[in-house]
This record gives C-alpha cells, sequence and structure tokens, in this order.
C-alpha cells in the first residue's frame, strides 16, 4: 500500500482551485490537502462543498514571508507534504506590475521557500498561464520561452518571471499552463466571469468599436473541467516531472472573425437587439487601434475611458496570433482540450440566460 | 443598404462661403469652442467661415448662381432641383435664427428656400424637392436620389444645393469638429463627361437618433459602420483599397480619418485633407467642396478612382464612388 501523500494547495476558494481539489480527493481517496486561505471564515463555507474530511485549511497569505504561516503549522507541512499544487494568482490583467508580481512572482517565491522546507522537498506543480508566451507570435512550444518579445500586461509578465523562479528553485516540477477558461465544460456554464465575458458584453451593448487583429488570428479559450482534470491528472504524474504543459485548444482554437460572427449571430436571434444596428467590432490592426485608444484617453467621457482602459490589456493578444502547441498535454493527457466552437454557443446562450433572469429580477424588484 | 450602379455623374460644382474667416484661436477667445483649442489644431483644424450678413439662403443661391454662370448651364435644361437645409431659418442671418423659428407658427412656414431658388435661378422646368433630417450626408443623399431620378428615365439634369449654418448660439464646435458655414450646389447629368457615379451605399441607424443620450455607442458604432460602408461602396464599385486614387473626406478630425483608414486599408496619402485646415465642417458640403478643389487645383486627374465619404449624426453614413 502506497503511502499517504499529502499535498499542498493555494487557490483552493476559486472556483478553478475548488474543482481542481475535488478532483485531487477523489482520484486519491488516502490523499490529505493542506489548503491556504487567507480567510478560514470564508473556507468553511467552501468546505461544505468539496466535503471529504480530508481538507485541513491552514490560514496564511501569498504575499507574506513564509506565506504567513504559524511555525507549528509550517513545521507540520515540512513534515508531511509531498506535493504542492500553487494555483493563487492576481489574474486581474489591469494590475500594474508591482501589484502582479507582488502576488504571481514574490508569492510564487515564497510558496518555494516551503517547498525547501519539507523533508523529502517536495514537486511543485505551477499553474502558470499560456500567455506567459506574451508577444510572441506562431507556433508556441511548450518548452520555456525567452523574455525578448515582451508581454502585453503585467500579469503575463509576473507569471512568466514566476515560471522562472520554479525551475530555478524546486527539486522536482512540472509547470501547467492554461490558455482562457471561459466557461465551466462543454454545457456552457459561466460560474465566474473575467474579462472576456465583460468584453462580450461590451459588445452586446454597441460598445465596442474595434478589436485588433490580423487574418488568422484566432482565439484559445477551454473549460474549467478540461483544465481542472489537467491539474488533478499531472500534479503528481512521474512522467510529467520537469515538463511544461499547455492546458489549451490549440488546433482547436477559434478563428477571431469566426468567434464574433457566430457571437453576432446568437445575439441577433434577439429582434430587439439586432434592430438597434449594433455591428461587429472592426478588426484592426495594433497601430489603429492604438491610434484610436488615444483619441478615446483624448476626448471620451470617464466610462468610454474605462472601457478603453478595461480592454486595452489584453485585447492586443488578438493582434500577436499563436497556436499554443499541445504535444505535451495531448501525450500526458491521452486527449485533447474541447475545441472552442463546441462551448462558445452554449456559453453565449448561459449569458443571454443569466442576464434575461437578472433582468426579470430586477423589473420584479422595481415592480414591489 | 441601398445601392446602385449606373453612368450618370456630377458634371459641375461650386461653392460659397462667407466673407468672415476666424482662426480656431479667435473661436476660442470668443467663446465659440468646447475643446481646448489646441486639441482641435492637432486634428487638423485651422479657420472656419462665419457668416455674420449672409443668410443660408444668400449663400445656396450664390452657390448655385456660380455654378450656372461658370458652366454656362441653361437655367432651363434642369428639370429637377433639390434642395438641402434647414428651412425654417434659410433666410435668417446667423444671429437671429432663434428669432426665424417663431415664424413657423405664421403661414410664413410656406416660404420655402426650394421654390425661392427655382424662381431666383429661373429654372421654369424645373419641379423643386427638399432634403432634410439627414444632417451631413444630405448633400449625398441630394446625389443619390438626382441618379435614381436620371436612371429612371424621370430627370436628366439635376441641380442639388445645400446651405448649413451654425446658428451663433450653438458655437463653432461639433464634436470636435470646427464647423463653418457654406453652401454647395452641386450639378448631376445624364452625360457628364467626368466624375462619373460607379457606386453607393448608404446605412441609416435609427437607434442612434437620440444623439446625446447614446454618444458613446455613436462613437463606438462610427467606425466599424464607416468600414463597412466603405467596403461596400468599393466592392459594388468593383475596386479594392489599393485602386482607390484618393479620398475626398467630409472635412472632420484628421485623427478620425487616420483612424478610419487604417480600418479600411486606404494609404493615409490618399486622404485630399487641405481643406480640413483651410476651411473646416461645413456639414453637407465637404466632399463636394473638396472635390472642386482638388479638381482645380488639378490633384485629380481624369480617370482617377474617388471615394467619398460622409456621416450624419442622427444617424446615417453614406459613401459614393466616382471615376474622375
Amino acid at each position: 500500500m502506497p503511502a499517504q501523500q499529502s499535498i499542498f494547495l493555494t487557490g483552493a476558494t476559486g472556483f478553478l482551485g475548488r474543482e481542481t481539489l475535488t478532483r485531487l480527493l477523489a482520484a486519491d481517496p488516502r490523499l490529505r490537502a493542506f489548503v491556504l486561505v487567507r480567510d478560514v471564515g470564508r473556507w468553511s463555507q467552501l468546505e461544505r462543498e468539496c466535503g471529504h474530511g480530508r481538507v485541513i485549511p491552514v490560514q496564511g497569505d501569498l504575499c507574506t514571508d513564509g506565506l504567513g504561516l504559524p511555525p507549528d503549522v509550517r513545521a507540520r507541512i515540512a513534515n508531511e507534504v509531498t506535493t504542492i499544487v500553487h494555483l493563487a494568482a492576481n489574474t486581474t490583467f489591469s494590475s500594474p506590475l508591482d501589484h502582479a508580481r507582488a502576488v504571481n512572482t514574490l508569492g510564487t517565491r515564497h510558496v518555494l521557500e516551503i517547498a525547501g522546507d519539507c523533508a523529502s522537498a517536495a514537486h511543485v506543480a505551477y499553474v502558470s498561464t499560456a500567455f506567459v508566451a506574451g508577444r510572441r507570435t506562431g507556433v508556441i512550444a511548450e518548452d520555456g520561452h525567452s523574455a525578448s518579445a515582451g508581454w502585453v500586461n503585467a500579469y503575463e509578465q509576473s507569471k512568466y518571471e514566476a515560471e522562472q523562479l520554479v525551475k530555478e528553485h524546486a527539486s522536482s516540477w512540472v509547470i501547467l499552463r492554461p490558455s482562457t477558461v471561459v466557461c465551466d465544460d462543454v454545457g456552457g456554464q459561466v460560474t465566474q466571469m473575467n474579462a472576456v465575458h465583460r468584453a462580450l458584453n461590451l459588445y452586446r451593448q454597441g460598445l465596442v468599436a474595434m478589436m485588433p487583429g490580423v487574418t488568422g488570428s484566432t482565439v484559445d479559450a477551454v473549460t474549467t473541467s478540461y483544465v481542472a482534470d489537467g491539474i488533478a491528472l499531472l500534479a503528481m504524474r512521474d512522467d510529467a516531472v520537469g515538463k511544461t504543459v499547455h492546458l489549451c485548444a490549440g488546433e482547436g482554437a477559434l478563428r477571431l472573425d469566426e468567434l464574433l460572427d457566430i457571437t453576432y449571430a446568437r445575439w441577433a436571434t434577439d429582434p430587439v437587439w439586432r434592430n438597434r444596428g449594433i455591428v461587429r467590432p472592426a478588426i484592426t490592426d495594433l497601430r489603429t487601434y492604438a491610434l484610436f485608444e488615444r483619441t478615446i484617453e483624448e476626448i471620451a467621457d470617464a466610462s468610454l475611458k474605462r472601457i478603453a482602459r478595461a480592454l486595452s490589456h489584453f485585447v492586443p493578444q488578438l493582434a500577436l496570433p499563436k497556436v499554443f502547441d499541445t504535444t505535451n498535454a495531448e501525450a500526458l493527457l491521452g486527449r485533447t482540450a474541447p475545441p472552442v466552437r463546441d462551448f462558445w454557443l452554449p456559453m453565449l446562450d448561459h449569458m443571454l440566460a443569466t442576464q434575461s433572469a437578472a433582468s426579470s429580477a430586477s423589473s420584479l424588484a422595481r415592480v414591489a | 443598404m441601398i445601392t446602385s450602379t449606373g453612368s450618370c455623374g456630377i458634371s459641375a460644382i461650386a461653392y460659397a462661403l462667407p466673407e468672415h474667416r476666424r482662426s480656431v484661436r479667435e473661436l476660442d477667445a470668443l467663446g465659440q469652442l468646447e475643446s481646448d483649442p489646441a486639441m482641435l489644431e492637432q486634428f487638423g483644424f485651422g479657420h472656419v467661415y462665419v457668416a455674420e450678413e449672409e443668410t443660408p439662403y444668400s449663400l445656396a443661391l450664390a452657390a448655385a448662381t456660380t455654378l450656372l454662370r461658370e458652366n454656362a448651364v441653361s437655367p432651363a435644361s434642369i428639370d429637377t432641383l433639390l434642395y438641402c437645409g434647414t428651412p425654417s431659418v434659410a433666410f435668417a442671418p446667423a444671429g437671429s435664427a432663434s428669432d426665424a423659428s417663431r415664424e413657423i407658427a405664421s403661414t410664413r412656414r410656406f416660404q420655402y428656400p426650394a421654390t425661392r431658388l427655382q424662381y431666383d435661378l429661373a429654372l421654369e422646368c424645373a419641379s423643386a424637392l427638399a432634403i432634410d433630417q439627414l444632417a451631413c450626408t444630405s448633400l449625398f443623399s441630394a446625389v443619390r436620389i438626382a441618379r435614381a431620378l436620371i436612371e429612371t428615365g424621370e430627370a436628366r439634369r439635376v441641380l442639388c444645393v445645400s446651405a448649413e449654418f451654425f446658428p451663433e448660439c450653438a458655437g463653432r464646435e461639433a464634436i470636435y469638429n470646427c464647423t463653418s458655414d457654406a453652401a454647395c450646389a452641386v450639378l448631376i447629368d445624364d452625360s457628364a463627361e467626368r466624375n462619373r457615379i460607379l457606386a453607393s451605399a448608404h446605412v441609416t441607424k435609427g437607434y442612434y437618433w437620440e444623439g446625446d443620450a447614446r454618444r458613446n455607442e455613436i462613437v463606438a458604432s462610427y467606425f466599424p459602420t464607416a468600414k463597412h460602408v466603405i467596403a461596400e461602396t468599393l466592392r459594388r464599385a468593383e475596386w479594392r483599397p489599393e485602386d482607390v486614387t484618393w479620398i475626398l473626406p467630409h472635412n472632420i478630425s484628421i485623427r478620425s480619418w487616420e483612424i478610419l483608414l487604417g480600418l479600411t486599408g486606404i494609404a493615409r496619402e490618399r486622404l485630399w485633407c487641405r481643406n480640413i485646415a483651410r476651411v473646416g465642417h461645413t456639414l453637407a458640403g465637404d466632399n463636394f467642396i473638396n472635390l472642386r478643389d482638388a479638381l482645380e487645383e488639378g490633384s485629380v486627374r481624369p480617370g482617377d478612382r474617388l471615394l467619398l465619404f460622409s456621416y450624419g449624426y442622427g444617424a446615417h453614413w453614406t459613401a459614393l464612388a466616382l471615376e474622375a
């Protein structure tokens, strides 16, 4: 009978973290999990959903030396933990570099210090992002990238820097790089809204004039289910050690123009929306997009400026066409990610249904 | 979207500007601008023409008279007159536009500039029509209607005249553009030797009728819709973006044009934009005033492929493809 394994997990309070934890616990009935939480009260609520009774919350903070763990807790982790799954991150694309680094880079350094404490020199599964590729274009290999191309936002840069720390300081590691998570599974349900959904809502409101892009630009997106499966399956796999794995749609990414058309067609099924004559955002080069952004900064009102700024932190990626190679992922997982086409429309349906329900509730509240 | 292709063309253009001209800095000193004058200069504006003694009608008459005289056009040869402009203020000097609006409540409301122009120009065979509510696209629409009348055999020679003023109380800025008072006359002939109209496209989006309430949505819709209308016009003319010799713009900010050129793939050097600084935005007349000046200075040569595009607040997007 194999020895009981214990993991230390960060980011368990997020939706992806919870899904990952559930899968890890289900895969190994003897597994114990220490989970780093900032707020034990909040965790208690979530724990009921994860269940199992094999989860030990430890209160701490990624941004603090030693994760802010009390010495006894740190000693216990050092004695028992064999694998660290580091998933917590500041995923806000608009964060300034020092804020992003404080959580993503320095936080990873703190996690690595804990890994170094462990008696058995814990294996580190670091959940990064496919977009550490930054401004690089073309086929993006799963192996290391150089920093020379630069990044679109501080999130990408701070995650890249964290990857370097992992490779440098962890005695054993696997780096898992998910693409943008847009819905829970191929059914399209959206539990956690992000910048993609906000951008789609702006498009629906007729507030997006243009998006950067080039011929062949694609949108790579994945489901929480695929990513959580991938992390849970690969975090502790011996044959994944020392590998970087793209948890991405890869060849299943959807062309930007097709994605905008599918989205338009879905929204245009509503005659009220169609009657407004809202058009698909124009696709343009980065220079023209930058000129438009500059003009908005100079002349537009505060709300339009906010919209332009929010988009500016990630939409330039659309003009940097890339295809994420998924060779390692396919070899290790034995499957590819669901193509974006399979869940994009269900995701839009879900967004519309949710908004419709929210709108009805709001109307009822007004009547009441 | 409405479209057509055919063989009639623009055989003559003339325009009239008020006597007084002011710089952006002077307008600012007079409290006639909303934006920083330095920014408006950066957007390409230099001077505008401001009516003091003139009325919209007097400029319309001047432009049309010049057109007939310069081209030796017999007034009797014109079978249709299309007038664009705001009738209620047509006879009022700029400073008294608000007084003129009171006349709407009397039978004086039936004193129309279109019919007076027909009489004053002695267009004895012409029926008169007026076009309104199309903002800066009204002269384009007149040209489109003229072309349709010619192609269906309803007319052979149509005189289109626009006259647009900004009353003194309105200031001299419209959405970051400096405005001039002006009138422009365009003659559409079934047998024009030059400026053959090859294609046109026009989109109206009524959702944006309430411009002030939908300002952000209009900013967002302007560019993709403009790109669409230009692309559609090029497609109907069977041109590629690189085939366009000149874009004759409506005289709005150069920045806005640079963005639109980036979207459409038409090179920046194809934009004939001298009048943005020299004249400013004359509302409906810009593109045709620019065509006249570009022809006169020799920039436009026979066979050149010309694209005219304009936007009318309220909201209309329109374009014409001409072969010079």
